[in-house]
This record gives C-alpha cells, sequence and structure tokens, in this order.
C-alpha cells in the first residue's frame, strides 16, 4: 500500500488516527451544515491562535507519556514561569519578548528538572510526584510574589502585541483576520520534537525507557539522563506555552490554567499515546488536541452553550478509552496475556 | 505491656504518625493555646474534615487495589448537584411539599448519582481493562461535563433551609457531620479487616493476577468497590452541600490533592495492597490540624497550596529512606522463567 | 589458562537461607562453546547472573580477560565484552529489528544522531556475519519466538561481544528452529567468540559443545570435554546417586472404569488442538513437551482461563463447563501455575494470607466475618504439611526462598482440597532440595487418590514422578505412553528424544491422537 499518508510520514498511519481523523471531519461537516461561515480560514486561523498554546504543552505531555510516566504538574510550570519572567524583567525596567522568552524557557527547564529528579530518586508513580510539585511550583510563586493579575492595560506591551501579531493578514469583509506567529512556533516546535524522537538516541532511549524500562537500563541506556531530557524538555516547552498563553488572553493571569493538565492529558491520549509507555504519536496527538479544540470553540455555532464542551470531550474520551482498551483486552484474552489491573 | 509493645511493633509507622501527631498537638497548643484548644475550634475543626475525610477514604480504597480515583470530587460535586436540584425548587415547588419529603428525595437523588458515578467508574475498569487513572480522569471530565450542562455553570442556591441544619446540628456538642464520616471510618475498617471481600481488596491490590488465578470474581470486586467509593462521594456530597447552602462545578477541586496526601501519608502504597483506616484517620487529625492552625495564624490558601504540595513530596521521600515502597524484587530465583505478563503497575498508579 | 577470556574462583552466593552457588570454579576459553547443565535449582542460572555482574556474589572472583571484574556491576561486564542473551530477551517491541540490535552501539558512540542508514548498515552487517536474514524495519512484535532471539543475538554481537551467555535459548524453539540457531552458534565459534550455552536438552548440548561443565546442588561437579561423556553419564553425573528420586508407581483402585476427568477432542482458538486424555484418582499424568507446544494452555483451560472451541470435558464422567477459575476451584479443580511470583503469590502479604486466599468463602463466621482463628489454624497446618522452612505464618511470603515460596503456593491448593490438581513446571527456578520435597507431597497426594497433571519439560522430573505420560508438539499430542512402557529402562532417553524430536514420533506407528497436519 503506497498511500499519500505513507509517502509523506514514512509509515502507515495508526488506527487511532483514522479514527480520529474521521471523527474531527464528519464533526466538522457536520457544524459547517449547521453553520457555512464556520469552514472558513478564519476558523482555521482562530483555533491555530487559541490552540497554540495547548499544542505545545500537548508535545510536551506525548514525550512523558512515551517515555512511560505522566505529569501534571506542567500548567503549573508554565504559569509559574511566564509570571516569573515577567516580573523579573520588571525588576530591571524592561519590557521585550527577547528577555521574557529565555527567561521563562529557562525557568520552566529548572522546574522540569527537578520533576525529573524527585522521579528518578523516588521511584514513586510519577503522578503523585508532580502532583506534590504542582502544588509546590504554584504556592511557591503565589506566596512570594503574589497573584496580581495584569490585564491587556498593564501586561507588558511587547507580549500584548506578541499575542495579536500575525505573519499572513487577510482583509475580510468588515473585519481583517490573519494566521498568528504563533503558527510557525509550533510548526517548528512539532518538527523539532518529531526530529528527536525519530532521529537521535536520546529520542529512541526515550522510547525504550517508556517500553521497558529493565530492558532499557540493561542495554545501557541512562535513565536518569533520559529522564532529566525529558521532563526538562517538556518544562521548556510549558515555559513557552505559558508566555503564549498569557499573550494570546491578553491578560496576565497567575492562577489562570488550574485543572487543565487533566485536559491536556486526556487530549494526547485520546491521540493514542499509551500510559503504559512506549506509545504515541505526534500525529495522534495533534489530532487529540484539534479535537478537543474544536469542541472547545465550535460548539457555539452547532446552536448549544459553550458549557456542552466537557460533556462532549469527556464521552468521545470515554468512548475512545473503552474501544483502545476493550480492543486490547479482548486479544489479550486470545493470547492468553494477563496483567495487572 | 508485652501486647502493646507487640502493637506498636506490628504498627510501625502507624506509632510513628501517632508520635508525630501528639508532637504537633502539643506544639500547636505552646504556640496557640486557648486560640486552638476551644470547644469552638475543635467542632469547626470536626465539621470542616467530615467532608474531606470522605473523599479521603474514597481515594484510599481505590489506591488499596493499586488504582487511583480521580473523580472523586467531580461525583460528589455531580452528586451534590443532582441533590441540590431537588432543594432549589426546580422539581418541587417548595411552598406546597412537605419539606422532609422534598430533602429526603435530595438524600436519596445524591446517594444515587454518587452511586451511579461509582457504578460507572467500576465497569469502566473491571469489563473493559481501561486503567483506574484514564477511566476516572475521562469520567472526572464527563461528571463535570454533566455537572455543567445541568447548571449551566452557575451555583445552585439551596432554598430549604432545614437542609443548612445537616451540617450545624450537634449531638453533646460532637457535629452530626462529624459523627458520619466516624461511622464510615469504622465500617470501612470492619469491612477491610473482617470480611472477604475486605481481604480481597487488599490482595487485589498486592497482585490482581494472583488473585485471578486463586479463582476470585476480580471483576465484580471491583464493580463493588468503585461503587462503594461512588456512595462515599455521595455522602460527601450531601455534607458539602449543607454546609455551603449550594451546589455548583469547581467545588473543591483542591480536594483531589489533599485526598491523595492525606492517603500517601496515612502510609497507604500506592502501587496497591498496604494501608490501614487507622493509619488514615491520623493522617486526617494531622491534616485539619495544621489546616485549623494556618487558618488561626492567618496563612492564606497559597501557603496551604505550597505546604501541603511540600509535605506530600517530604512523605514520599521519607518513605523512600524507610525502604518502604520498595516491590522486593529479591535474587532467590535461579532461573529466569520466560514472562508472559507484562506489569504495568509503575506507570499506571 | 593463558588463553581463557573468562576466568571464576570459588564463587558463593545463599539465598534466603538456601546455598544457591558453593566454591565454584569455571575458565573459558576463547572461541570455545561451553555448555553449563543440570537440573533446576542446581546453580547455572545464578553462575551466569553473577558473570555478567547482575548478581553480587558472597565470596569469589570473575576475571574478564586477566582483568578483576567489579563485582555486581553490570556495565562493567558490558564494557569487558560480556553479553548475555536471557531467556525473556528483554528487546524493545514497538522498536523495529535494525533499532533493537543496533540500540546498545548508538547508545555509546559519541554522534548522538540516529542516521537510519547507518543503523540499517550496522544491523545488516551483523545479520550477515551470522548468516540469517531478517526483516530490519519490522517491529520486533511482529517476530517470532525464533527470531526474536536471534535479534537479541544480533544485538550481542553488535557490542562486540567475547563472550555470550545463552539462557536456555531453545526452550521455544522448534527442531527446525534449534538447527537454524545452532548453527549460528557454532559460526560464531569460528569467529573466536566464546559461548555459554544453558540448555537442558542433552542431544543439543552433545551436538555443540566443546566443553561440558555440569552443576549439581549449587556445585560443580567437573567440566568434561564432550567427546568423553555419554548421555547416560551426563544424566548421571547431573542426578547424583544421592538424588536419586524414588519413582513413582500407580496401584490399581477399585472404580477405575470411570475416569476423574476425561478430555475428548480438546481444541482452543490458536494453541492446542485434538487434545484427548484422561486422568484417574492417583494418577499423575505427566504433560510435557518444547516450551509454548500448548501444554500450558491446556492446562489454562481446565483451569477457567482459556476458552476451549471444540471438544469435551468430562469430570467424573460428566460434561462439565468450565468457564471461570471459579467453576474450576468449584469442580475440585486446583492450577499451581508457571509463573509463580506474577501468578501464583501475593509476596508482601503473609504466609498465612496466601494460604487462605483460595479459602475465604469457608472461613467465615456466624455473622459473616471472616473468623481469623480459623484461618490461622489452617495456614499452620498447611505449612506444617508442605514442610515450610520457615513456620511463622506471619512473614511475609517474598522474605521466602524459592522452593520455599512453591510449598506456599501448592500448600493454598491443597487447603482447598481437589481432586485433580495441575502442577505447571512446578520446580523451575527452586533449590534441589526443596523439589526433593515437592516430588514427596506430589507422590503423596497421588497415593491418597487425588488426581495429579504435572507440567514439565525435565525427562527426569517426570519419569520419576509420572505413571503416564503425553508428549505435545506445536499444539497437539505427538506421544501416549502407558504406565507399562513408562517402566522400561532406557525411558528417561527415549523421552528426552521425544520432547527435542517431536517429528520423529509423527512415523512411529501405533501412536494415539496422531495430529492434523
Amino acid at each position: 500500500m503506497n498511500s499519500p499518508f505513507r509517502a509523506l510520514f514514512g509509515r502507515r498511519s495508526t488506527q487511532v488516527e483514522r479514527y480520529l481523523g474521521v471523527l474531527i471531519v464528519i464533526y466538522s461537516a457536520v457544524v459547517g451544515f449547521q453553520n457555512p461561515r464556520f469552514l472558513s480560514l478564519e476558523t482555521v486561523f482562530d483555533i491555530v491562535h487559541e490552540g497554540a498554546p495547548t499544542m505545545i504543552l500537548a508535545i510536551g505531555v506525548l514525550l512523558v507519556l512515551v517515555s512511560g510516566g505522566i505529569d501534571v504538574s506542567f500548567p503549573a510550570v508554565a504559569i509559574c514561569s511566564a509570571y516569573v519572567s515577567i516580573k523579573l524583567m520588571w525588576v530591571f525596567g524592561l519590557d521585550a519578548l527577547w528577555f521574557m522568552a529565555p527567561v521563562s524557557i529557562a525557568i520552566g527547564l529548572l522546574l522540569g528538572l527537578v520533576n525529573a529528579l524527585l522521579i528518578h530518586f523516588l521511584k514513586l508513580p510519577t503522578l503523585i510526584v508532580t502532583l506534590g510539585t504542582m502544588s509546590v511550583y504554584r504556592g511557591f510563586m503565589a506566596v512570594t510574589l503574589g497573584t496580581s493579575q495584569y490585564p491587556v492595560a498593564t501586561m507588558p506591551k511587547s507580549l500584548a502585541e506578541f499575542g495579536l501579531a500575525n505573519i499572513v493578514s487577510v482583509d475580510g469583509e468588515g473585519s481583517s483576520y490573519g494566521l498568528s506567529v504563533f503558527f510557525p512556533i509550533v510548526v517548528a516546535l512539532f518538527a523539532v520534537t518529531w526530529f528527536i524522537l525519530y532521529h537521535t538516541m536520546l529520542g529512541r532511549a526515550v522510547f525504550a525507557m517508556g517500553s521497558d524500562e529493565e530492558a532499557a537500563s540493561r542495554v545501557g541506556v541512562n535513565l536518569l539522563r533520559t529522564r532529566l531530557f525529558v521532563y526538562g524538555y517538556t518544562g521548556a516547552l510549558a515555559g513557552m506555552a505559558g508566555l503564549m498563553y498569557f499573550a494570546a488572553m491578553q491578560n496576565v493571569d497567575p492562577v489562570a490554567l488550574q485543572g487543565f493538565e487533566l485536559m491536556v492529558i486526556a487530549a494526547v491520549v485520546i491521540g493514542g499515546a499509551k500510559l503504559t509507555g512506549g506509545e504515541g504519536t505526534i500525529l495522534g496527538t495533534f489530532l487529540g488536541v484539534l479535537l478537543f479544540q474544536l469542541f472547545q470553540s465550535t460548539l457555539v455555532q452547532l446552536g448549544l452553550a459553550s458549557t456542552w464542551a466537557s460533556f462532549f470531550f469527556g464521552s468521545v474520551l470515554l468512548f475512545s478509552l473503552a474501544m483502545i482498551y476493550y480492543r486490547q483486552r479482548k486479544a489479550d484474552q486470545r493470547n492468553l496475556v494477563f496483567r495487572i489491573g | 505491656m508485652e501486647n502493646i509493645l507487640k502493637w506498636l511493633k506490628a504498627n510501625g509507622y502507624e506509632s510513628v504518625l501517632a508520635g508525630v501527631n501528639i508532637l504537633v498537638l502539643l506544639l500547636l497548643g505552646l504556640i496557640l493555646g486557648d486560640s486552638f484548644y476551644s470547644i469552638s475550634n475543635m467542632q469547626s475543626m470536626s465539621t470542616q474534615v467530615a467532608e474531606f475525610g470522605l473523599l479521603a477514604l474514597a481515594m484510599g480504597l481505590a489506591m488499596l487495589t493499586g488504582g487511583i480515583d480521580l473523580s472523586i470530587v467531580s461525583s460528589a460535586v455531580l452528586a451534590g448537584i443532582v441533590g441540590a436540584e431537588f432543594l432549589t425548587g426546580n422539581v418541587f415547588d417548595l411552598e406546597s411539599t412537605d419539606p422532609t419529603l422534598v430533602m429526603g428525595a435530595a438524600v436519596v437523588a445524591a446517594l444515587v448519582t454518587g452511586l451511579l458515578c461509582g457504578l460507572l467508574n467500576g465497569v469502566l475498569i473491571a469489563k473493559t481493562s481501561i486503567p483506574p487513572i484514564l477511566a476516572t480522569l475521562g469520567t472526572s471530565i464527563f461528571f463535570t461535563g454533566v455537572g455543567t450542562v445541568i447548571t449551566g455553570g452557575a451555583s445552585l442556591p439551596v432554598r430549604v433551609k432545614a437542609f443548612f441544619q445537616l451540617g450545624v446540628v450537634t449531638v453533646a456538642r460532637v457535629p452530626v457531620v462529624f459523627i458520619i464520616m466516624v461511622v464510615a471510618l469504622i465500617l470501612a475498617a470492619i469491612a477491610l479487616k473482617r470480611t472477604r471481600s475486605g481481604r480481597r481488596i487488599y490482595l487485589y491490590g498486592e497482585n490482581s493476577i494472583a488473585l485471578r488465578f486463586t479463582g476470585v470474581r476480580h471483576e465484580r470486586l471491583i464493580i463493588l468497590l468503585y461503587a462503594v467509593i461512588g456512595l462515599i462521594c455521595g455522602i460527601a456530597a450531601l455534607i458539602m452541600v449543607s454546609r455551603t447552602a449550594s451546589a455548583r462545578v469547581g467545588y473543591g477541586e483542591a480536594y483531589l490533592l489533599q485526598a491523595i496526601l492525606v492517603v500517601v501519608l496515612a502510609g497507604f502504597n500506592p502501587f496497591g495492597g498496604r494501608g490501614k483506616v487507622l493509619g488514615l484517620v491520623l493522617a486526617l487529625l494531622m491534616l485539619q490540624t495544621l489546616s485549623s492552625a494556618f487558618t488561626i495564624m492567618r496563612y492564606g490558601p497559597y501557603m496551604k497550596v505550597f505546604i501541603w504540595g511540600a509535605m506530600l513530596l517530604a512523605v514520599m521521600f521519607l518513605n523512600r529512606l524507610m525502604n518502604r515502597n520498595k516491590r522486593s524484587t529479591r535474587g532467590d530465583e535461579t532461573n529466569d522463567a520466560g514472562q508472559t505478563v507484562v506489569t504495568v503497575e509503575g506507570s499506571s498508579a | 589458562m593463558a588463553d581463557s577470556i573468562l576466568t571464576a574462583e570459588n564463587l558463593s552466593i545463599s539465598f534466603g537461607g538456601v546455598n544457591a552457588l558453593v566454591d565454584v570454579n569455571v575458565a573459558i576459553a576463547r572461541g570455545e562453546i561451553r555448555c553449563l547443565v543440570g537440573e533446576n535449582g542446581s546453580g547455572k542460572s545464578t553462575f551466569v547472573k553473577i558473570a555478567s555482574g547482575v548478581y553480587h556474589p558472597s565470596r569469589g572472583t570473575v576475571q574478564v580477560g586477566g582483568k578483576l571484574l567489579s563485582p555486581g556491576d553490570p556495565r562493567a561486564a558490558i564494557d569487558a565484552g560480556i553479553q548475555v542473551v536471557f531467556q525473556d530477551l528483554a528487546l524493545f517491541d514497538q522498536l523495529s529489528v535494525a533499532e533493537n540490535i543496533a540500540f546498545s552501539v548508538l547508545l555509546n558512540s559519541k554522534n548522538a544522531y540516529v542516521g537510519r542508514k547507518r543503523m540499517r548498515q550496522l544491523a545488516a552487517d551483523v545479520l550477515e556475519i551470522m548468516e540469517v536474514e531478517l526483516p530490519l524495519d519490522d517491529p520486533v512484535s511482529t517476530l517470532s519466538m525464533a527470531n526474536k532471539q536471534l535479534v537479541a543475538i544480533a544485538r550481542a554481537l553488535c557490542m562486540d561481544a567475547q563472550l555470550i551467555f545463552m539462557d536456555e535459548p531453545t526452550a521455544a524453539l522448534t527442531k527446525k528452529e534449534v538447527n537454524r540457531l545452532l548453527e549460528v552458534v557454532l559460526g560464531l565459534r569460528d569467529r573466536g567468540i566464546s559461548i555459554v550455552f544453558i540448555s537442558h536438552k542433552l542431544d543439543e548440548v552433545f551436538r555443540i559443545a566443546d566443553t561440558i561443565t555440569i552443576f549439581r546442588d549449587g556445585r560443580k561437579v567437573g567440566d568434561f570435554e564432550a567427546a568423553e561423556l555419554t548421555q547416560a553419564k551426563l544424566t548421571y553425573y547431573m542426578t547424583g546417586r544421592e538424588v536419586e528420586y524414588p519413582a513413582y508407581k500407580r496401584e490399581p483402585r477399585e472404580a477405575d472404569e470411570v475416569p476423574l476427568l476425561e478430555v475428548r477432542g480438546l481444541a482452543d482458538r490458536l494453541h492446542y488442538r485434538d487434545v484427548s486424555f484422561s486422568v484417574r484418582p492417583g494418577d499423575v499424568l505427566g504433560l510435557t513437551g518444547l516450551l509454548g507446544a500448548g501444554r500450558t494452555e491446556v492446562a489454562l483451560t481446565l483451569f477457567g482461563l482459556n476458552q476451549a472451541v471444540r471438544g469435551e470435558i468430562l469430570l467424573d464422567g460428566k460434561p462439565a463447563r468450565i468457564a471461570s477459575p471459579q467453576q474450576a476451584v468449584a469442580s475440585g479443580i486446583a492450577l499451581v501455575s508457571e509463573d509463580r511470583k506474577t501468578e501464583g503469590l501475593f509476596m508482601e502479604q503473609s504466609v498465612g494470607h496466601n494460604i487462605s486466599s483460595t479459602r475465604l468463602d469457608t472461613l467465615l463466621n456466624k455473622l459473616r466475618f471472616l473468623d481469623l482463628r480459623a484461618e490461622r489454624e489452617l495456614a499452620s497446618r498447611m505449612v506444617q504439611a508442605m514442610g515450610v522452612n520457615n513456620k511463622d505464618i506471619d512473614i511475609l511470603v517474598g522474605k521466602l526462598s524459592g522452593g520455599n515460596a512453591q510449598k506456599v503456593v501448592i500448600g493454598k491448593w491443597i487447603a482447598t482440597e481437589p481432586r485433580l490438581l495441575i502442577l505447571d513446571s512446578p520446580t523451575v527456578g527452586i533449590d534441589v532440595g526443596s523439589k526433593a520435597e515437592i516430588y514427596e507431597s506430589i507422590q503423596r497426594l497421588a497415593r491418597a487418590g487425588m488426581g495429579i497433571i504435572l507440567i514439565s519439560d525435565e525427562p527426569e522430573e517426570i519419569a520419576a514422578n509420572c505413571n503416564r505420560v503425553i508428549v505435545m508438539y506445536e499444539g497437539a499430542i505427538v506421544a501416549t505412553v502407558s504406565q507399562a512402557e513408562r517402566e522400561t529402562p532406557d525411558f528417561v532417553e527415549r523421552l528426552a528424544r521425544m520432547i527435542s524430536e517431536p517429528t520423529s514420533q509423527l512415523a512411529a506407528p501405533i501412536q494415539e491422537g496422531v495430529p492434523q497436519a
């Protein structure tokens, strides 16, 4: 089979990817039927703009899941790094993205490394460890820096402009819209992550560790170093995503994104990443987040209040999970594989 | 005397926990004096601990099986919302209906909702083999979604005055809600120690495959367990609604972290198979006293969040030092048998 | 010993009070094929684990190429050119064949970039040396067991291995696959690589070994030139006169017409077909064959964990449906499964709780609560009956040695007073002392009228304990041995041949249950 998909990605599509693709097409068709304005470039651009921070966070989550762990601290890391970088910049009396971005990424990296060290040495469920660090990061920041919000009037100008900047602008009837600068950033990060995961030893080690930790260590994978990379990279991505989130919202809110971690993890899991590690694709992650974002921003166009978003997303999530794991259960029964749980 | 020593030895961790508790209580007495050791503070503490204690119990039960329930708060909130629907006048005309009937309906509705939430978790985990962490992640989003759809995101005000009483009423100066929690904890302790299902829950948490090979209906056990967890969340929901006189999506989100903290602090093994209700009681006592002390000392909510997170990490670190949560992989085998079994415990808990 | 690649001196180690290895000296020359033989529990796998740095010996040293190896350090062993192909292989299922083979090399190279070309080249080169062809880009999960085995060997080679340990590499392979593997092993020797080959299939051992080292009871019996040994002599050295097991003989009973269990034309979806046999009270039926021949799968069906799609199971002559372990237990069937650690025991629970786990339904008082006193009594009784060395029922099972833990598993099933006891490889990984005690228990239970199915791939074990034997191959029964035949003098050798060369059985006359092609 030489499908266009294979030509583009160099592999066969996974079942989950096909399923999600079909789901998204059907959903878009339904919404488009109800509201023809939906099927427009503007909608696409909107979704790119709104969904970009989530996409970047999701890349990190994918990496962690592939490595066999789970991380719930990344929204806390995102908010903390971005907020601290802004506060720090004001100390120097600056207002510049070139300061905020590297600092925020560096702080994210640092917090991620802390996660990695704790996970490696405590040898406990990563969920519980990162639940602890999540609270420590958020709590510590709030206690030391306060929780003042900076709406668009008082937030750094450079950040507000970053949120509105477009690389392409289109003048429509009455309003103009454009493709956000977030787009190339997300594309670049997808490409870099893809390259690392599939074309470097580090990436292969991440898969190996997630697939069978004991075997990986037996053939000489340095588990500590691999974990430092996984959680550090995730933290750095979160640092970037935090700034982009503030920019997109046009509001610096240090208590935002609480509870968001579960949504992003859910999106990545829908995309086919397994909690048992070693499995997950970047395309699947992209589709999972896209689906989530569609529910978030387009239910209104179906004539439903936005309060239905969680209901729909939760239902799709449960259905997908049941499908994925029931299939595995049947295969296990056939092959006489017995699993814990 | 000998018996006491024997008990202390058998319950080493609980003994240490009890010692630390006594130390904390003495210290708080020294620092805060009467503002801590007053009837009113004791009452407010025991009222506050009730709903949270129930949620922690629910989490603890899930963790005994090596699972986790991320949906405890959202199912409690959903149960509260369904119950509150009856108390807002949306279902019954409050003017013309007997308040007892209204309240009875609300209680039943909340409990049934909780039970159904738990049942859904149990069926998903037992019958489709979704790992508990993912199943409850999914249901927590789903329950929140249902709650949001019902309320439209707004807060439901309770209009039946008598219902507030549940949160306030005391028997011999002890709040009724506290008594409810204590009864639930005692029942759980007895069930875990002295019933077949209780014992099997420990065995399941220790090694679910071996339990299957022992000829136990493990799927029924898990469904039953999560149903009970849901029911406990339903009870917690009633206390929540009566205390706050309202129900809304997003209430009590911080409880999830605290519940996990308490359960880990209580000496439960997150990989399953170990944990005692006694430990849970001591951990709850500690968390509640500290929480009240912080309130008296005017610590903000974020200070608490920070302290709880730090405590969670510290307890795990200490457990690591004491080598308690290490699965013993002893080298007593002289032959590596080919394994057909994939153990996923390290990443799924 | 100038040209020896590995020299081990005075190695000793003990687990849970049992001496697993006592004062063992082994020297392996460059470019030789050394076979380690011995019964289950004789210490050969323990030796491998010490030599490869997995275990830290309590005494003794290992030198590689004249340099002392730091004990308990797998990295050091790998750096010194020692590779182990463990039975579980430790491959990454989701990664491709090429990636698996080249993984370790690329990991150690300074170049962080994984060039697909270079990786495939590395893998292709090694496979060429081995003279085998494998699909480089397919995920390992799609390969057969035999090909996975080859991937694991290729990976070891890729790491510039000077000495490769192979732990029972042929256990799951068919004759044809074994031949291919042995060709590869011989080819490696010609390139100057030393191979330590662990197997208890003696015909393979004789085909490839330069030197044979025999282990018994944690000690080395000696090194022998392959040419100077015969199978009979080897078997003699392995078992030793002092551990000659008393052979079981079933006495005729009344009511022999209706067997306890009868299986007619049984087949499951994937693993076996057309299986027929019967078990009478007092029978110890040996079920043997290569790993993966369908033995375990038949046992799982009888225990309700693997649904049959065809055929009949009769208990006491009446058709029975066993759809779940609950029903099996209710019908008086017990299964001591193959994988003791994951399927049999609750390692971090007490011995008492382990034993009572099968009997909770009967350990209730009037209020339907657990009767803790009755539970303790039951546990104590079973610990006594099985001869577990530590009589404390509150001790955690994980603290017992493998042999004593196995007695606990058997005890938990004896507690249910089963009529049919299935033991799947009950002596794998346990010491020789416990092994003898377990044989004693098996024979005692059989004499008391229990029906027993003993699954094993050790011909000696089958010969010592079974009065009738069934040999399976690729999911079908290829030979059925009656009690009379079983008592012929050279039975052990013949049985070993039946297991390792099942295809030759197909041509043999008057065999029951000849498989369909």
